[in-house]
């Protein structure tokens, strides 16, 4: 009692003392209180965004596997291992009272070409003529043509950059067919034959188009109708699922937004969500990257826009500036040139004129879009499939992370991957006799599908690279046929039997035997809401033991790759600085209290000489220590508390993409730990009381001699 | 007070010596020093500065122990017992009283003369408060109990001093120069409290090197170069002063 009562006095005593290892003190309990608040918060937030968009709790892969999994690590394929009985897995797994659901997947990524503008062009022009509709045929022809002439001036230059003899001979040809295109000639003879010019342009020309829109998509081929009811992130923006059990392709809105929107449209996008975040044009480096961009980029719509909207737009934006300018490229050049009061006003008009007038997404919903993989055997592939729509990640938005993910239904992956069920050998064969096709070289190809005019599927083969296609000849990769050799020896045996292949491909219903029986890379555990993830995988690497599961289990955190130990690192650093923190303050305040110890050798000496013992002097010590490190710890606490809690109850806005993923949310919410205080508080008791240990020391060692210094 | 077997001294010493260390040469602070001081008595050690008053008031007070001879204090032999148990003579039988007074700078009055009664733990906080209430009175100082000793001038000081040696009921109080750092008015009355406080039964052991002084004591050992040349009355200093 007498010592709290010294302990308390010596402290208001000795104000500067006081004062140092007090604000050290505080600083290092704040420090601890907030840092703590930041990791679990982190971790936990991270851990929904992981856990629930694409990794579960748990995942699966081969047992002795080359690499590790990693969910968000590099792209492309790495060695992680196949699983081949996982509709046994599956079964074993969900029979565990602690497991909700097992998810196949596999993650890969993938070259898509987003259908270029001629294409979608050409296609128009097509069903105008086919309509009869001369007038529209007209409109839509001039605007080919003027595409065909743009795409010679950017390919000449392109041959004067590039040195010829390095060219391909198929890139030589490509150029020649361009420049034939360009002639007069050709296009007075257009009406003559329309359908026979529209295959030229089709085959030889819009291919020479084809690099601006190359998409590099990261993807989950999955169970698509397992993964979005057990992802309960999963949730459609625009379009609809996948039908159960059939193929078909979700764009993550993000990388839609991102990769597929029209690129002018997108720069549009992120200044008015720039602007709205209180940026201003004139500060703003990135507005104005944009703007300029914007500018100088008036191609990319110009490019678009045939006679009639081309008239359109130039009297809207006319009006718009003001002027009588009539080159539309000025127009455009003008009205991109957006300030802070322009350009909400714009913004709107783009989105009510010109928006409707281009194509705004490369790939629409419904669209087919063609999939170029690298199957694992090392041989291109292609594949067709359906779009359905756009999805997104609850709360992961803005988060390039998650948003960088998009779905994909499970047959179409394993064919990307090169896998064959036997059903689909079985098909194979059965469509070779069919064809009788035995060798499948490009020209020949090409006869058969021009010769035959084929129906609308025969733009699919335009994208066909002849590489692709030699990759795709069977006698070249006897021992893995890929899909696209199947629909090109469909198309090419018959236009009858390729319409049908393609119609069965697209509405055929896989069974859950079928979907659950194919090799898959990896699967997702679900747990059972309130199973930690420790007992999870304490079960699940049971029953792996049990059954002799070829089978490696790693928690979301260690299947996440560097992400997942990303939380490691903040805590390591929040580690180190509160080490470093500790240390600073050992020294200081061992420092301090030497210095106070010596003042008062006198005053212990008299302790001592009247009657206290060594260890009283130590408890007194001690104690001194002790309220040290509970009052100004628990000040240090509340500081960092009430900081914790505010910003916990108002939210910190994640300041950037990543950010939003660590917050699993648009705000990050930090919440304490219920051991977060109790640990703050003995972290500094116990480095006051080490650095009172030999200030202490020194203190019981004095004699009771010391009294009586100045008495002769 | 504390004055039970009054028939044995409180303080024995016989042939005590007492060596220092200075580095390589050894100063021999006190030489065949015999003394007893019997219950109730009144004692000065007197002496010019160095002649071994403080020395010999350590080593009767228990913070230091003789190089040759035998100390017994209050019955124990101090050369034989533990450092602990030295402390624990100190704080039951011994009082102690300062030249610089030594009160504890953070407690007031009250606590500093409170604070012997807490490292005894014997007695409840009332019973501390009365005995601790009773001997401010006695020194009357009660009115600045709750006074810190910043607050307080060196005769008060030295009073919160003196309750403090008495609080324990010590069997002697030992008292170094105890009216060197005051002036002589306050001096004087610092001296009759003690005359009156032997008087009423607390034996005294002081030292002092100032004749004044030495004319209050009851029986004067005078030293001189670490030996007792006298044990004298006031009277007989007196004359072999002059």
């Amino acid at each position: 009692m007498i010592l709290i009562h010294i302990a308390l006095r010596n402290l208001r005593t000795h104000k500067i003392k006081s004062a140092i290892v007090g604000g050290l003190l505080v600083f290092a309990a704040f420090l601890i209180v907030v840092g703590l608040s930041l990791i679990s918060s982190i971790d936990t937030s991270m851990s929904k965004s992981i856990v629930n968009s694409v990794a579960g709790h748990i995942q699966l892969q081969q047992k002795g596997a080359k690499d590790e999994l990693s969910i968000f690590g590099q792209m492309g394929s790495n060695e992680i291992g196949y699983i081949h009985n996982f509709a046994e897995i599956r079964k074993a797994l969900e029979s565990l009272p602690e497991v909700a659901a097992v998810v196949p997947m596999g993650i890969d990524s993938s070259i898509v070409f987003g259908g270029n503008v001629l294409d979608v062009k050409l296609e128009a022009l097509r069903n105008a003529v086919k309509a009869g509709d001369a007038k529209q045929a007209a409109v839509v022809g001039r605007h080919v043509r003027r595409m065909v002439a743009l795409l010679g001036e950017e390919l000449k230059n392109l041959k004067g950059l590039t040195d010829q003899a390095k060219m391909s001979d198929d890139m030589k040809q490509g150029l020649l067919d361009v420049t034939a295109a360009n002639q007069p000639a050709f296009w007075d003879s257009f009406d003559q034959d329309p359908y026979g010019h529209m295959e030229f342009l089709e085959n030889k020309i819009a291919k020479m188009a084809i690099g601006e829109d190359m998409l590099m998509l990261r993807y989950v081929g999955t169970d698509t109708e397992r993964f979005r009811h057990v992802f309960d992130r999963f949730e459609m923006v625009d379009g609809t699922p996948i039908p159960p059990g059939q193929r078909g392709f979700l764009f993550n809105k993000f990388t839609y937004e991102e990769q597929v929107k029209h690129k002018t449209a997108r720069r549009l996008d992120k200044i008015r969500d720039r602007l709205a975040e209180g940026a201003k044009v004139a500060t703003d480096d990135e507005i104005k990257q944009w703007i300029k961009l914007n500018r100088t980029q008036y191609k990319e719509i110009t490019f678009q826009l045939d006679d009639v909207a081309t008239d359109e737009v130039k009297a809207a934006l006319q009006a718009e500036l003001q002027t009588k300018e009539a080159d539309l490229a000025k127009l455009v050049d003008g009205f991109m040139d957006v300030n802070d009061d322009n350009f909400p006003r714009r913004y709107a008009l783009f989105y009510k004129v010109i928006a409707p007038k281009i194509r705004l997404y490369g790939i629409r919903v419904g669209d087919t879009m063609t999939i170029n993989g690298f199957s694992q055997s090392g041989y291109a592939t292609t594949v067709n499939v359906k779009m359905y729509g756009t999805f997104r990640f609850h709360g992961l938005d803005r988060s390039t992370m998650a948003g960088a993910f998009n779905v994909l239904d499970l047959m179409t992956y394993r064919d990307l991957l090169g896998y064959m069920t036997a059903d689909k050998k079985a098909e194979i064969a059965k469509l070779q006799a069919e064809s009788g096709v035995k060798e499948l070289a490009r020209d020949t190809a090409e006869d058969e599908l021009f010769g035959k005019g084929a129906g609308e599927q025969v733009e699919d083969t335009s994208d066909t690279t002849p590489a692709q296609a030699a990759a795709a000849t069977p006698t070249d990769a006897p021992a893995t046929p890929t899909p696209t050799a199947v629909a090109a020896a469909a198309k090419g045996g018959n236009g009858d039997g390729a319409k049908a292949f393609a119609k069965d491909q697209e509405s055929h219903v896989y069974s859950q035997t079928e979907l659950d029986g194919g090799v898959i890379r990896s699967a997702a555990i679900m747990l059972k809401p309130g199973v930690d993830v420790k007992d999870g995988m304490i079960a699940v690497n049971r029953l792996i033991d049990e059954k002799k599961f070829e089978l490696k289990a790693l928690d979301w955190r260690a299947a996440s790759g560097l992400v997942g130990n990303f939380i490691g690192v903040i805590y390591a650093v929040l580690a180190f600085s509160i080490f470093v923190i500790f240390l600073v303050s050992l020294v200081i305040i061992n420092n301090s209290l030497v210095m106070s110890t010596l003042e008062r050798t006198r005053e212990i000496g008299t302790m001592r000489a009247i009657g206290a013992q060594r260890t009283e002097i130590l408890w007194m010590f001690v104690v001194e220590a002790f309220v040290m490190a509970v009052v100004f710890g628990a000040i240090g606490c509340a500081i960092g508390y009430s900081l914790v809690a505010y910003f916990g109850h108002f939210g910190l806005l994640a300041s950037n993409d990543f950010m939003v993923f660590l917050s699993g949310g648009p705000r990050f919410y930090p919440a304490l730990p219920p051991w977060g205080l109790p640990v703050a508080m003995l972290a500094v008791m116990i480095v006051t009381l080490i650095s009172t240990l030999y200030p202490a020391w020194l203190a019981m060692r004095i004699t009771p001699l010391a009294a009586m210094q100045d008495s002769e | 007070m504390a004055t039970h077997s009054a028939s044995h001294p409180i303080v024995h010493l016989s042939n005590v010596d007492k060596d220092y260390q200075l580095g390589a040469v050894t100063v021999t602070a006190l030489r065949q020093v015999s003394l007893e001081i019997a219950p109730g008595e009144f004692t000065v050690i007197a002496g010019p500065s160095g002649s071994g008053k403080t020395t010999l008031l350590n080593l009767i007070g228990c913070v230091d122990v003789a190089t040759r001879g035998q100390v017994m204090v209050a019955g124990q032999d101090t050369g034989k017992l533990s450092e602990g148990d030295l402390t624990r003579l100190r704080l039951n039988a011994l009082g102690f009283i300062f030249q610089s007074f030594n009160l504890v700078g953070v407690l007031d009055a009250f606590q500093n003369v409170e604070f012997p009664l807490l490292l005894q733990k014997k007695l409840n906080a009332p019973q501390r408060r009365e005995r601790v209430m009773d001997l401010l009175k006695r020194v009357g100082i009660d009115e600045h109990a709750h006074h810190r000793p910043g607050e307080l001038s060196g005769g008060q000081r030295q009073r919160v001093a003196i309750a403090r040696a008495l609080v324990t009921l010590p069997r002697i109080v030992l008292a170094d120069e105890p009216t060197a750092n005051l002036d002589s008015v306050t001096g004087n009355q610092i001296l009759d409290l003690m005359q009156e406080l032997n008087r009423e039964g607390t034996t005294f052991l002081f030292s002092t090197h100032d004749p004044k002084v030495v004319t209050r004591a009851g029986r004067v050992v005078r030293l001189v170069d670490g030996r007792i040349v006298a044990e004298e009355t006031p009277e007989q200093y007196k004359n072999s002063q002059a």
